[in-house]
């Protein structure tokens, strides 16, 4: 990864850091996608207070899911909606505070590295839909990035 | 900082270079032999040997322009389970046997770090002389592809575990020599992908097939500085990071079986420019030889488009090497940095480092192949000497197994080097399985040192310990070595009676002769005189009636 991109990434997340915890409130897996994309966008932002209307297409297309026209219409204003609120939450002065990389855990949650077979491996393969012979047979990538 | 230092360095260093490619011809093919087993930046000069044109082109062109050259190098940790789940982490394996909810992604399954992960990230980030972070962070990269079946890697972005380090390496001699040091980014703590193939069989072109044993086996990725300058530079930064995991045991560090991938960023600039040109990643590099001869195409295809005013064909992109064609072909073009949409992993706490922690690691750490060369070259080794010791983890530590019972450091670096490498390399083995142990070598050299047996009988004991394992004091009783002064005086005084004319000689001051009546009773006896004795008694015969 570039060195020079990342360290722009990186002198830009302490706000965009605060904002992304809070997608984990979300309880919907599809929604919180969205939210993590709009934080990025913000953090690219050199004035955080101004916030960009939502692309719902392009967040769509990145999301790999598709959208009727009256869906993006209705995801637009929700997606609109949480970010006000995040425009709010960037008002709140934490100059003074130490930022915070994750949420405090009691520590020590670290595995041995022993190995154990998972016992229902047949049910998750039996969900893949095509084998060819042991390997999992997929289409052809056609690179979309 | 260090730009301008290699820009000075650099036009010496490929004249050199070329100076080289035809030097190792002449060499003897013990060396070049010997260094393959474990590196294959001396490969290079024989590969490319033929192409002389092409590295005459390269050294003009590198009179216009510089390369600018990074490499991210993903390592493959040795451990026994998965990074974030205790599926069997075994290289190998039946296709898709290794899984589970957690490393397939299923809906509620959650990931458990492996402290091994974290040991291994701690020790390799400390080998590169980084700084720790006591608190870091995991986050999600996020991608689509077939080979990533929870749709984002856990990865580390903007807190990486080790970062701001360095590492030192020797050039070898071939290739000009030399002591440089690159910078170390970061080292990052992620999961590995599972494994895409092409289909044997059928419609080809529609379909691939996936192994998802690899899914989730833990990497460590180091991204280096860009500091190297040159083809040869970045392959002896792969191989020192190579030798690095190898020493600290993380990983086999094996480029065949994509253990260690090493991915290299490189883009040129007219000598003088103090911006980067447009950056190119070359991808599929697994060999180091290999890395050295894409990069050298790679600059050389730059350069050309730069002179014929077309700098604007050089994109980003990501190309591949191709073996066959021996030149980087375009893979996929990049628009900007990838849109990842990385955020913090929310299902893994902060890995949180206690400084007791890191010292107890630092304390435990083996010496490395850095202290290792300059340990050596105190020793008075040569440089080639030092470099062959010391490429190979389990070579050192059988040299220096030899030396600490006490054995001469230059016999014992010769013996490793050449017979018992040459010995190694036709049987196929490392040094780890030959039955001569090194107290045993050890005690061989003292033997021939002392002059119990002699160099030849020597050589023949190696072979038999190496291959069937024993000691050398029951070798040289099984070999019926004549020790016996009155044998050794009756023959010594039967080849001097049927050499009247070379006494004669001797003894009218040719001494030199003493080699040859010394030959001709070490041939009487078939080599089993014990050469001490023999040459003692000679001397008296042969000067006794003067």
């Amino acid at each position: 990864m570039a060195t020079r991109a990342l360290l722009a990434v990186v002198t830009a997340s302490p706000p965009r850091m605060i904002q992304i915890k809070a997608s984990t409130f979300s309880s919907s897996l599809k929604f919180q996608r969205h939210i993590t994309t709009i934080g990025r966008c913000f953090s690219s932002d050199t004035n955080p207070s101004v916030l960009q209307p939502p692309d719902v297409s392009r967040l769509a297309e990145t999301a790999r899911i598709s959208l009727t026209p009256s869906e993006i219409e209705e995801c637009g204003a929700k997606i609109r909606q949480v970010i006000d609120w995040f425009g709010q939450l960037q008002q709140v002065d934490v100059s003074s505070v130490e930022p915070a990389i994750r949420a405090e855990m009691e520590g020590g949650n670290l595995r041995e590295d022993a190995p154990e077979t998972f016992e229902n491996r047949e049910s998750i393969r039996a969900s893949i839909p095509r084998f060819d012979e042991v390997y999992l047979k997929v289409p052809k990538v056609l690179n979309k990035e | 900082m260090s730009t301008t230092l290699f820009r000075t360095i650099q036009p010496n260093h490929f004249t050199l270079l070329t100076t080289a490619l035809l030097r190792t011809r002449t060499k003897t093919s013990r060396h070049i032999s010997v260094r393959c087993q474990t590196s294959t930046t001396t490969q290079q000069p024989r590969t490319s040997a033929p192409k002389n044109h092409g590295s005459n082109k390269l050294d003009e062109i590198l009179k216009d322009y510089e390369a600018v050259i990074g490499i991210e190098t993903h390592v493959q940790l040795s451990t026994s389970t998965k990074a974030f789940c205790s599926c069997p982490n075994s290289y190998g394996s039946h296709p898709n046997t290794s899984i589970c909810p957690v490393c397939m992604g299923l809906p509620g399954a959650l990931p458990v770090l492996s402290s091994k992960v974290v040991d291994f990230g701690v020790r390799l980030g400390l080998a590169l002389n980084c700084s720790l972070s006591l608190k870091s962070k995991f986050d999600r990269k996020q991608y689509f592809y077939p080979d990533l079946p929870k749709g984002y890697q856990i990865s580390q972005f903007d807190v990486p575990i080790a970062s701001g380090g360095y590492v030192d390496v020797d050039i070898p001699l071939e290739f000009g020599g030399g002591h440089r040091r690159f910078g170390i980014t970061r080292v990052h703590m992620e999961e590995d992908a599972g494994k895409l193939l092409h289909s044997d069989a059928g419609d080809y072109s529609q379909a691939m097939i996936v192994d998802l044993n690899r899914a989730g086996v833990p990497l460590l990725e180091i991204v280096s500085e860009p500091d190297m300058r040159s083809g040869v530079e970045a392959a002896e930064y792969g191989s020192e990071m190579q030798r690095i995991v190898r020493y600290l045991g993380v990983s086999n560090g094996n480029m065949q079986e994509g253990s260690l991938r090493c991915d290299v960023n490189i883009s040129i600039r007219p000598i003088g420019q103090a911006e980067f040109g447009t950056k190119v990643e070359i991808k599929n590099l697994n060999a180091f030889s290999a890395m050295s001869r894409a990069i050298d195409y790679e600059i050389t295809r730059q350069a050309l488009l730069y002179n014929q005013g077309q700098a604007d064909k050089i994109v980003t992109e990501t190309r591949l090497w191709d073996e066959g064609a021996q030149k980087t072909v375009t893979m996929r073009k990049k628009e900007g940095l990838a849109d990842y949409r990385y955020f913090p992993e929310p299902d893994l706490p902060e890995v949180i480092l206690t400084q007791e922690y890191v010292d107890s690691i630092r304390a435990s750490l083996p010496e490395l192949p850095e202290a290792k060369r300059r340990r050596y070259e105190a020793m008075g080794l040569g440089i080639q000497d030092v470099l062959f010791l010391a490429n190979d983890v389990s070579v050192a530590e059988y040299f220096d197994e030899v030396i600490g019972k006490g054995a001469d450091v230059k016999s014992a670096a010769n013996w490793l080097m050449s017979d018992i490498a040459a010995y190694l390399k036709n049987e196929e083995l490392s040094i780890s399985d030959v039955k001569l142990t090194p107290h045993e070598l050890a005690e061989l050299i003292a033997a021939i040192k002392d002059e119990t047996i002699s160099g030849k009988i020597g050589k023949q004991i190696l072979f038999e310990l190496l291959a069937k394992g024993g000691t050398v004091q029951g070798m040289i009783k099984e070999k019926d070595l004549i020790t016996d002064p009155v044998e050794i005086e009756k023959m010594i005084m039967k080849v001097i009676s049927e050499s009247p004319k070379q006494l004669e000689q001797y003894r009218s001051g040719k001494t030199k002769l003493q080699g040859f009546f010394a030959g001709q009773v070490m041939k009487m006896s078939k080599g089993k005189a014990n050469p001490a004795l023999l040459n003692k008694i000679l001397l008296e015969k042969l000067n006794a009636k003067e």
